[in-house]
């Protein structure tokens, strides 16, 4: 059974649809990320035109990131005092990115930034990840080894502005979080993912938030940022298609049940491990469509 | 079922040939399609029409069926490798071409009549007089490329060449939006012709028009337009206005729908 997509003009099998809702968030319940780096990249691959894909995939993210963030905030994983300034620097980031957005799309180089991004960020932190996750698995097997530092105090530490985060023991330069959420947001905006890719590193390494409240905290910036995207987009370019949202969600729900079990069986640094490996394909497979000729030098775009 | 349909309508059509003949003058074609109201709707996929007719033939006469959609605004570009990369160097902006546009006849429209008769008939895409614009500057002009107005140097309207309308025309035909079939008509008796049109899943709303032309000896003998709609109907039309009438209200609802499916699958999930 197919189904016309009434702002993607276009019609895709229902089954496709909730496949890939499924099928990513079987991933996503695996690993513990939104998916966004995946879906948005197939939904371009099976013919949504990228716009539209990277609008709607925000619209998703929202969900998910609603349905992933009530867990956290029931064990109390989420510090709403950072998660606050993370999104206020989101939502202006995001703002931003939807305008640069409209603009790299006027111009016809919108393609080409969304694969840039995805090439340079995915490759950065799958390279970064697998060598964590390799490190740890060395580490784990040679008893004694010592842990360094939770974290070292650098320049950063020295900006104005402080504030306490008693969640997250921090008292750090609110200028800092601040600049991590509008970078995110940007890119969130630009490559259609919520960003918690980005993010998680950054707050553990650039911030040095303990590991307990990354996720949630990440999850909760997240709504905004993406609610942020999905409410600008709409108004902008009407590219927000919530059909094809609707039926990816139907599909990322169930799977995520599926992928979170299946989680539970393997140990954290084999998960990252693997997510890293994942990372790296998508980064490789955009990466190679960037340097071989294409079929056709040519391309039309029918514009409204 | 549909084609039994359609059979019995080209019956039809042809029992009405000789009072056509005996009282529309000049007027010796009558065609028509087995639906001018196509309804895009949630299920749509694609959809087959049958475009038919009845007109008074010879041996070795021609007929060409041309389907063309509402005037689009079309962005060409042309991608070359930069840096080791392919990048979009150049992009040209259409105005008011065909957004659908196929083109159906007996023989090669050259075979059928010369191209300046082709012209003036205005048959298949080299006569349509297409016009471009030259937008963004060409990486080797000098001016380099990723200028923050690289978009706004919009030069005058250019007539385009065969050349160029052959890259778009292939572009087109690879998305299904263009077609030429020069075996898509075919004769019967010399009074019935057929064709078989096919519009896409991404076929673009708006009129059409059906224009069937007859030739004989290489000169058109006569001419007939007929009128088909494509719109969208039902869920698909609602969602689509809704979108671009109140952009603002669809945005909030669509975060407000998504925070409740958020919440209600965290709910239905809960692990206890």
């Amino acid at each position: 059974m197919y189904i016309y997509l009434p702002i993607a003009e276009v019609s895709m099998h229902i089954g496709i649809v909730i496949g890939l809702g499924g099928g990513v968030g079987f991933l996503s319940g695996l690993f513990g990320v939104g998916g966004g780096f995946l879906m948005t990249p197939l939904l371009i691959f099976f013919g949504i035109p990228p716009a539209v894909a990277v609008a709607t995939e925000a619209n998703q993210i929202v969900a998910s990131s609603v349905s992933g963030v009530l867990a956290h905030m029931r064990r109390g994983n989420v510090d709403f005092k950072m998660g606050a300034i993370l999104m206020l620097g989101g939502v202006i980031g995001s703002s931003l990115g939807v305008v640069l957005f409209s603009f790299l799309r006027s111009i016809g180089q919108i393609d080409l930034v969304i694969k840039l991004s995805y090439v340079v960020f995915l490759g950065i932190i799958g390279a970064l990840m697998l060598v964590e996750s390799l490190r740890t698995m060395m580490r784990s097997r040679k008893p004694g080894a010592v842990r360094g530092k939770l974290h070292q105090h650098n320049w950063l530490h020295g900006l104005p502005f402080k504030m306490r985060f008693r969640r997250s023991k921090l008292y750090i330069s609110a200028i800092l979080p601040l600049a991590i959420g509008a970078f995110v947001g940007v890119l969130a905006a630009i490559m259609g993912v919520g960003g918690g890719f980005i993010m998680v590193p950054a707050m553990i390494y650039l911030l040095g938030m303990p590991t307990s409240v990354v996720v949630g905290t990440s999850l909760f910036q997240i709504i905004f940022v993406t609610a942020n995207v999905t409410l600008l987009q709409s108004i902008q370019t009407q590219t927000v298609d919530f059909v094809l949202a609707g039926l990816l969600l139907f599909g990322a729900v169930i799977g995520a049940q599926f992928g979170s079990r299946a989680g539970a069986v393997l140990r954290g640094e084999q998960l990252r491990g693997l997510l890293a490996l994942m990372v790296l394909a998508v980064c490789v497979k955009i990466g190679y469509d960037l340097v071989v000729r294409p079929e056709d030098l040519f391309s039309v775009e029918l514009l409204k | 079922m549909i084609r039994q349909r359609l059979t019995s309508l080209i019956i039809a059509a042809a029992c009405l040939m000789p009072s056509l003949v005996a009282h529309a003058g000049p007027e010796r074609l009558v065609a028509d399609l087995s639906n001018d109201q196509v309804a895009i709707t949630s299920s749509y996929h694609g959809t087959e029409l049958l475009l038919f007719g009845a007109f008074e033939g010879q041996d070795n006469d021609d007929v060409v069926l041309v389907v063309s959609g509402p005037p689009t605004k079309l962005a060409h570009r042309r991608s070359d490798k930069v840096a080791g990369i392919w990048v979009n160097v150049e992009t040209n902006i259409w105005q008011n071409t065909p957004g659908f546009y196929h083109i159906f006849s007996t023989r090669p429209l050259a075979e059928i009549a010369s191209p300046a008769v082709l012209a003036k008939a205005q048959l298949g895409p080299a006569a349509l007089s297409l016009e471009y614009v030259s937008q963004a500057k060409d990486a080797n002009s000098g001016n380099g490329h990723g200028g923050s107005n690289a978009g706004a140097s919009n030069g005058p309207a250019k007539a385009a060449t065969p050349a160029m309308i052959n890259d778009l025309g292939r572009n087109m035909t690879d998305i299904g939006l263009w077609a030429e079939r020069s075996d898509g008509v075919s004769i019967q008796r010399n009074t019935l012709f057929r064709a078989t049109l096919y519009l896409p899943k991404n076929v673009p709303p708006g009129d059409y028009e059906v224009r069937v032309v007859h030739f004989r000896d290489g000169q058109v003998m006569s001419q007939q337009t007929t009128d088909m709609t494509v719109a969208r109907k039902g869920f698909s039309a609602m969602v689509y206005d809704f979108a671009h009438k109140y952009s603002m209200l669809y945005g909030i609802f669509a975060v407000v729908f998504a925070v409740f499916a958020g919440w209600l699958a965290a709910v239905a999930f809960r692990r206890k």
